[in-house]
C-alpha cells in the first residue's frame, strides 16, 4: 500500500493503536510483523511467498553460518543465501533484460533466436528487501555481527513495513537490537514523527507529483528534438521530482517509524547541494551507497589495490549500482557516469585539490553548480526509455541547438524554474545544518505555520496515488 | 568511499517541538474550511468523483447478479444522457452504466463479450470521433477491473465515504488543475490545450448528470465550447503520417466491434449501437473523422444489431445540448423516457420482422 493513500491512513491508525494498546511486547511484535505482511499483500497478496522465502533462507543460513568454522562450507551457505536473493531479483527484475541481450547476442553471431515474452510482474520493492537480508547473511560472513537470536525479530527487520518496500535500506544492526526491548514512541517522538511524515508527503504530493511531473513526462515523451530550454527544463523537473519523490518516500518512512518508537537512519542530506560526486553520495540514497560501498566495493579492494584498481572498482560497483536501479542499459550509463566522474573527481583531488582556495565559500559553490550541472545530465540516462531519447536530450542541452520544439506552457516554465531555486537554495542553507536543529530553532508560530500550510496543501493537491518512483526499482 | 564495520543503531535527535502539532493542525482546519467554502461559492456541490475504482465496481455488479440486464457502454454522452432512475422507473431494473468519458466502448464490449456472466442487453454509445478511433482517456479504469489491487480496492471505499459530504474532493479543483488554469502570457509557439473543466455530478453508482452552472453561467458555457473546439483540424490538414494511422485505427476498431458483436450475439446478448445528439463544433468534426456511410452505416451492415442515429429518429432530436455534446440533466431525463420508448418499440419491431440475428 502506498503511504500516500486513504487505505494506509487506516492502517497506520489501527497499527498505532494496536502498539499503544496494553500488550505484551511479543504480541506488539507479531502485530507489527503481522501488519508488516498485510501492507506488502495489499499490492499482490502472493507476492508475500517471496518475502517469507528470503526470510526463512537468511535465517537458517545466518544461525548455520555463525557455527561452521570450515571456510569452504561458510562460502558455500553465503552462496546459498546469494543465490536465492539475486535468483529471485534476476528472475524477476532482470529475466527479460537477460533474454533480450542474449538474443541480440546470437544475432550478431548469426543465430536467428527468438526470446520468449517475459510478461512477469515485477514484486514490489524487491530491490531492497533482497539486499537487506543478503548484508544479514554477509555480516554473519564476514563475522561483523552475530545472527539474530530470535526469529520474530529477524522476520521483522525483513519485513518492517516502513522501509520494506523502498528503504532505508537498513542494516540488521541498525534495526534488530531496537526489537529487543519494548519500544512505544514518546510525545516528542511522535510529534516529530508526524511532522517528518507530513514533510515526506508534501515533497512526494505536492512538488513531485503536482508540480513537477507533468513537465518531466512532457519532455522525456516527446519524440522530437526540443528546444534547448525546454530539454533543461524537462530535466530538472525530473532531477527535482525524484529527489522529492524518493527523499519524500524515506521521510515518510522514518517517520512511521518514529511514531512507533524505532529509529532509521537518514537516507538523504540535501543532496543538490553537494560538492564534487564523493560529496553527492554521502548525501544521496545513503543507504544503497554504503551498502554498495561495504558489500561490494571494499570487498573488491577497495583503494587498497593501486589507483588503477581503485578506478576499476568504482566504475564497477558505480555501474551494477545503475543496473541495480532496472534491467536497462541506460540505467548501467547512469551509473557508469557516476563512476566515471567519481574517478575523474579522485583524480583531480589528488593534483589541485590541496591549498586554501578550495575551500572559500565561493569556489565551493562554483563546484556544487558543476556538480549540480553533471548530475542533470546523469539523470537524463536515468529518465529517458531509450537512449535515442538520451541522445537527443544530450545533443539539444549541450549544442544549445534552438531550431527544436517548445513543448512546455508557461506555467510548467514558471513551476519548475521556482522550485529548482527554492530547492537550490534551501539544500545550499541545510548543506550544514540538520532538519532537528533548525525545527528547535524555529519560532513555534512559524514552524506551526508552515506545518499546518503543508498538510493543507497535501489535502487540496489530491493527487491520484501515484506510486513513488523508486517502487519500481 | 572506506569503512567496513557494522552499522550501529542510529539514535535519532529528537527536537522539543511543544504543541506546534495542535497549531499546525488547527491552521490546516482553517485553511481547509475556507478551501471548502470557495469551492462551494464557485456552485460546487460534493459528489462522487467518478475514479477509476468506482467504475470497477460497476463493471463487477455484472458478476454479482445484474448480467443479464442492461448495460450503458459508451464515452461521454452516454453518461450523461442515460439517466438511470428514469430507465428503472421504466423498466423496472436499474441498469450498470459503463460508459467512460474519452473513451472508446470497444474494448469494454470486448471485456462483455468475453464474460460468462453478461447475457443481457448492451447499448453502445458510438461518439464517432472516438469510437472509431480507438481513443481511451479511462483506459485505466478498463485495466483496473482485471488488476486492482486490494489496497486499490479498499482505498476507494474509504473515500466513498467521504466524497459526497467535501465539494473541494473534485479533480477540477485539485491545486494542481487550478495552477493549470490561470490566465499567464502564451509561450510563443506552444500548443497548450486547457483541461476539460467540471462539467457534471456522479451518483453513487455512476448516474452522472449535468452541473448546473452550464445552464445559469454563459461564459462557463462559452468556455467549455472553447475547449471541445481548441486546436482541431479537419482530417485533410493533418500530417499524411496522421491520416493513415486514423484510417488505420477506423478499420481496426470497426474489426474489434463486429468480432465483438459476432460473440455477444452468438451468447443471445442484445447489442443496440446508439448515436447521441451533437451540434455545433462537432456537426463538422464527427462527420469529418468518421464519414457515416463508411463507419456507422459498415457497423450495422456488418453486425446486423439495432442502431439508432439522432438523425434517424424524432425521438433522439430536440434537446439543449448547451456545450454541444451532452444534455442538462432535465433533458437527459426527457431523452432517456423518449429513448427507452424507442428502444423498445425498435425491438419489438425486429422481433416481429424476425431480424434478430
Amino acid at each position: 500500500m502506498l503511504f500516500n493513500s486513504l487505505t494506509f491512513v487506516i492502517f497506520f491508525i489501527i497499527i498505532l493503536m494496536l502498539h499503544n494498546a496494553p500488550f505484551s511486547w511479543r504480541v506488539k511484535k507479531s502485530n507489527l510483523l503481522v501488519g508488516s505482511y498485510i501492507f506488502y499483500a495489499a499490492w499482490n497478496p502472493p507476492f508475500v511467498i517471496l518475502l517469507w522465502l528470503s526470510t526463512v533462507v537468511d535465517w537458517v543460513v545466518a544461525n548455520k553460518l555463525y557455527l561452521e568454522t570450515r571456510q569452504t562450507r561458510r562460502r558455500m551457505l553465503l552462496f546459498i543465501s546469494i543465490l536465492v536473493n539475486l535468483g529471485m531479483l534476476s528472475y524477476f527484475k532482470y529475466g527479460g533484460f537477460i533474454l533480450e541481450n542474449f538474443q541480440v547476442m546470437m544475432a550478431t553471431m548469426g543465430v536467428d533466436y527468438q526470446a520468449p515474452d517475459w510478461n512477469i510482474v515485477l514484486p514490489v520493492g524487491i530491490s531492497f528487501y533482497t539486499f537487506q537480508t543478503m548484508a544479514y547473511s554477509l555480516d554473519v560472513y564476514l563475522k561483523r555481527a552475530a545472527p539474530a537470536k530470535s526469529f520474530l525479530d529477524f522476520a521483522l527487520f525483513v519485513t518492517f513495513f516502513p522501509q520494506l518496500v523502498a528503504g532505508p535500506i537498513v542494516r540488521p544492526t541498525q534495526l534488530i537490537p531496537q526489537f529487543k526491548l519494548p519500544k512505544v514512541a514518546t510525545r516528542q517522538q511522535l510529534t516529530w514523527g508526524f511532522a517528518l511524515i507530513t514533510l515526506g508527503l508534501f515533497n512526494k504530493i505536492v512538488i513531485a507529483d503536482g508540480l513537477l511531473s507533468n513537465a518531466a513526462e512532457k519532455v522525456f515523451g516527446a519524440s522530437e528534438m526540443l528546444h534547448p530550454v525546454d530539454a533543461w527544463l524537462g530535466t530538472l523537473a525530473f532531477s527535482g521530482q525524484i529527489f522529492c519523490d524518493f527523499a519524500g518516500y524515506s521521510t515518510t518512512a522514518i517517520g512511521v517509524a518514529l511514531c512507533l518508537g524505532f529509529s532509521l537512519p537518514d537516507n538523504f542530506r540535501f543532496p543538490y547541494a553537494a560538492v564534487g560526486f564523493s560529496d553527492f553520495w554521502r548525501r544521496w540514497h545513503i543507504s544503497l551507497s554504503s551498502w554498495l560501498r561495504d558489500y561490494l566495493y571494499i570487498p573488491l579492494g577497495g583503494n587498497r589495490k593501486g589507483n588503477l584498481r581503485t578506478y576499476a572498482n568504482l566504475m564497477t560497483t558505480m555501474m551494477l549500482g545503475g543496473l541495480w536501479h532496472g534491467a536497462s542499459w541506460t540505467f548501467v550509463v547512469w551509473g557508469g557516469l557516476h563512476g566515471a566522474f567519481l574517478a575523474a573527481e579522485r583524480w583531480l583531488a589528488v593534483r589541485f585539490g590541496g591549498g586554501r582556495f578550495w575551500k572559500r565559500w565561493g569556489p565551493r559553490l562554483l563546484l556544487a553548480l558543476i556538480t549540480y550541472f553533471l548530475v542533470n545530465i546523469t539523470w537524463v540516462f536515468f529518465r529517458a526509455q531509450d537512449f535515442a531519447t538520451a541522445w537527443r536530450m544530450i545533443d539539444t542541452m549541450l549544442t544549445l541547438n534552438m531550431d527544436g520544439k517548445k513543448v512546455l506552457p508557461t506555467i510548467d516554465v514558471l513551476q519548475v524554474t521556482g522550485v529548482t531555486v527554492a530547492m537550490l537554495a534551501l539544500h545550499w542553507f541545510m548543506r550544514n545544518r540538520y532538519l532537528h536543529d533548525v525545527a528547535a530553532a524555529l519560532p513555534r508560530w512559524l514552524l506551526a505555520g508552515a506545518w499546518g500550510v503543508m498538510l493543507w496543501l497535501i489535502i487540496i493537491t489530491q493527487g491520484q496515488s501515484s506510486a513513488f518512483i523508486y517502487f519500481q526499482f | 568511499m572506506s569503512g567496513s564495520k557494522a552499522e550501529a543503531v542510529f539514535e535519532r535527535p529528537i527536537p522539543v517541538l511543544g504543541r506546534s502539532a495542535l497549531l499546525a493542525l488547527l491552521i490546516a482546519v482553517v485553511l481547509m474550511v475556507a478551501w471548502e467554502s470557495w469551492v462551494r461559492s464557485e456552485g460546487v456541490k460534493p459528489s462522487y468523483r467518478n475514479s477509476d475504482s468506482q467504475w470497477v465496481e460497476q463493471r463487477r455488479r455484472i458478476n454479482q447478479g445484474a448480467g443479464d440486464g442492461w448495460v450503458f457502454t459508451g464515452s461521454s454522452r452516454v453518461l450523461f444522457n442515460m439517466q438511470l432512475s428514469v430507465w428503472e422507473r421504466l423498466d423496472q431494473r436499474r441498469p450498470v452504466q459503463l460508459a467512460l468519458e474519452g473513451t472508446s466502448p470497444v474494448t469494454v464490449l470486448e471485456g462483455l463479450a468475453d464474460d460468462e456472466d453478461f447475457t443481457g442487453k448492451v447499448i453502445v454509445g458510438v461518439a464517432p470521433g472516438l469510437f472509431f478511433s480507438g481513443y481511451e482517456l479511462r483506459r485505466g479504469a478498463i485495466d483496473r477491473y482485471q488488476n486492482e489491487s486490494p489496497t486499490q480496492w479498499f482505498g476507494n471505499r474509504v473515500s466513498m465515504l467521504a466524497e459526497p459530504y467535501l465539494a473541494f474532493y473534485a479533480n477540477d479543483f485539485a491545486l494542481p488543475a487550478i495552477l493549470r488554469r490561470q490566465s499567464l502570457p502564451a509561450r510563443e509557439g506552444v500548443v497548450f490545450d486547457l483541461e476539460v473543466r467540471k462539467l457534471s455530478d456522479m451518483e453513487r453508482d455512476r448516474n452522472n448528470r449535468m452541473w448546473d452552472r452550464l445552464v445559469y453561467d454563459e461564459a462557463y458555457r462559452e468556455l467549455a465550447r472553447n475547449i471541445w473546439a481548441q486546436n482541431w483540424m479537419p482530417l485533410a490538414d493533418l500530417p499524411p503520417p496522421v491520416q493513415e494511422k486514423l484510417l488505420e485505427s477506423r478499420m481496426k476498431q470497426l474489426d474489434r466491434a463486429i468480432t465483438a458483436t459476432g460473440k455477444l450475439q452468438a451468447k443471445g446478448a442484445e447489442v443496440i449501437f446508439v448515436q447521441m445528439p451533437y451540434e455545433g463544433h462537432y456537426a463538422v468534426s464527427e462527420i469529418d473523422i468518421a464519414p457515416r456511410d463508411l463507419t456507422w452505416d459498415v457497423l450495422l451492415e456488418q453486425t446486423g444489431a439495432l442502431g439508432l442515429h439522432f438523425q434517424d429518429h424524432e425521438e433522439m432530436q430536440g434537446y439543449w445540448l448547451p456545450e454541444w455534446s451532452h444534455m442538462t440533466a432535465d433533458e437527459a431525463d426527457r431523452f432517456t423516457e423518449a429513448f427507452y420508448v424507442l428502444v423498445q418499440r425498435e425491438l419489438a419491431a425486429r422481433k416481429a420482422a424476425g431480424e434478430n440475428p
